[in-house]
């Protein structure tokens, strides 16, 4: 496909090599994909990415501020997701958003490291978590 | 417009340079890791102006998609050996 | 498109800058992975959007978001493994001292 050559040969062998992967793959992940659920993640996309415009604006304030005025700190964050993909689907937002990166991952807590105090404003706040739990019940 | 997108190539070689500092200069071996990964973020964007400037832009997009699962499977196997190793 | 193209790429270019200067400037491992982070999301996103946009519309044009998913997807994963790395080696987060 990315070769952008569509004669029956290269995509025969293209389909023939993916199903094969993926079925010496499929043992070993507990994910189980879930079809209807990923028509809410390409919806959430959009939200996520004005988060990230937001806190990189902040973030762009802070550096090229002269005296430097950070105030970098740690944090632990409860979480109530159950499902394993919904935590990762918010270590992964949390470490894109700029300002917060995730350091660490429990079952049932995340340590986050927040480099000032509105940033991590917007963990403790718990948005991105309420944003993320609506996608899941929904979804299921 | 060819020769703004060579000014932007080489601002962005520049940049390359502030990076190549912390790898060097780093004061621990997580901040050249760091830097490492920085560096190949913006390899991957000067290959794609590369590849607009030399209108080859089928094959130089190609290679920086291999550039980045590259980048990806490196720094985590560095990652991971440094997280049994400790710190040195 | 080809005025969007540059106000996208020199966008994307301002964000870059920024985050050289804050990898420069910023005291710790832990505070240069956000300057790191903000280079890999916002500043990939507008140069490479911006590329797009004067590519016009072909089969690059998907190879490009192709490779923009990919970095948006293994951006985080390689900043959580490098910061959980030096967490676990026993860094210490730098603190302001006089305040």
């Amino acid at each position: 496909m990315l070769s952008a050559s569509f004669d029956w040969v290269h995509l025969g062998l293209g389909l023939i090599l993916s199903f094969t992967v993926a079925w010496i793959n499929s043992g070993h992940s507990p994910f189980v994909p879930n079809f209807r659920l990923w028509g809410k993640i390409i919806l959430y996309i959009p939200w996520l990415f004005f988060r990230i415009l937001q806190s990189s604006l902040h973030v762009t304030k802070l550096i090229l501020h002269p005296a430097l005025p950070i105030d970098p700190k740690l944090i632990h964050v409860k979480t109530k997701l159950a499902n394993p993909a919904a935590v990762v689907l918010l270590g992964n937002s949390i470490t894109l958003t700029p300002g917060t990166i995730t350091a660490e991952v429990e079952p049932d807590a995340l340590i986050v490291h927040a480099l000032d105090d509105i940033s991590a404003e917007d963990v403790t706040s718990g948005r991105i978590e309420s944003k993320i739990a609506e996608v899941y019940r929904n979804g299921e | 417009m060819k020769i703004f997108f060579l000014c932007i190539l080489l601002i962005i070689a520049v940049l390359i340079g502030a990076y190549l500092y912390r790898v060097i200069r780093g004061p621990t071996i997580f901040d050249r890791v760091l830097g490492l990964n920085g560096i190949s973020t913006k390899a991957i964007i000067l290959l794609a102006l590369i590849g607009i400037v030399f209108e080859r832009m089928d094959m130089f997009i190609d290679i920086s998609t291999g550039y980045a699962l590259l980048n990806l499977v490196g720094a985590l196997a560095v990652a991971k050996y440094l997280e049994q190793k400790g710190l040195p | 498109m080809e005025i969007l193209s540059i106000i996208f790429i020199v966008v994307g270019l301002f964000f870059l800058i920024v985050a050289a200067i804050g990898v420069l400037r910023l005291p710790d491992i832990f505070s240069r992975s956000h300057a790191v982070s903000l280079t890999d999301s916002i500043g990939a996103f507008f140069m490479l959007i911006g590329l797009a946009l004067h590519e016009g519309f072909s089969m690059n044009v998907f190879k490009i978001l192709a490779v923009l998913a990919l970095l948006y997807l293994q951006n985080p994963v390689i900043a959580h493994a490098t910061v959980r790395a030096a967490l676990r080696a026993g860094l210490k987060p730098w603190q302001r001292e006089a305040s």
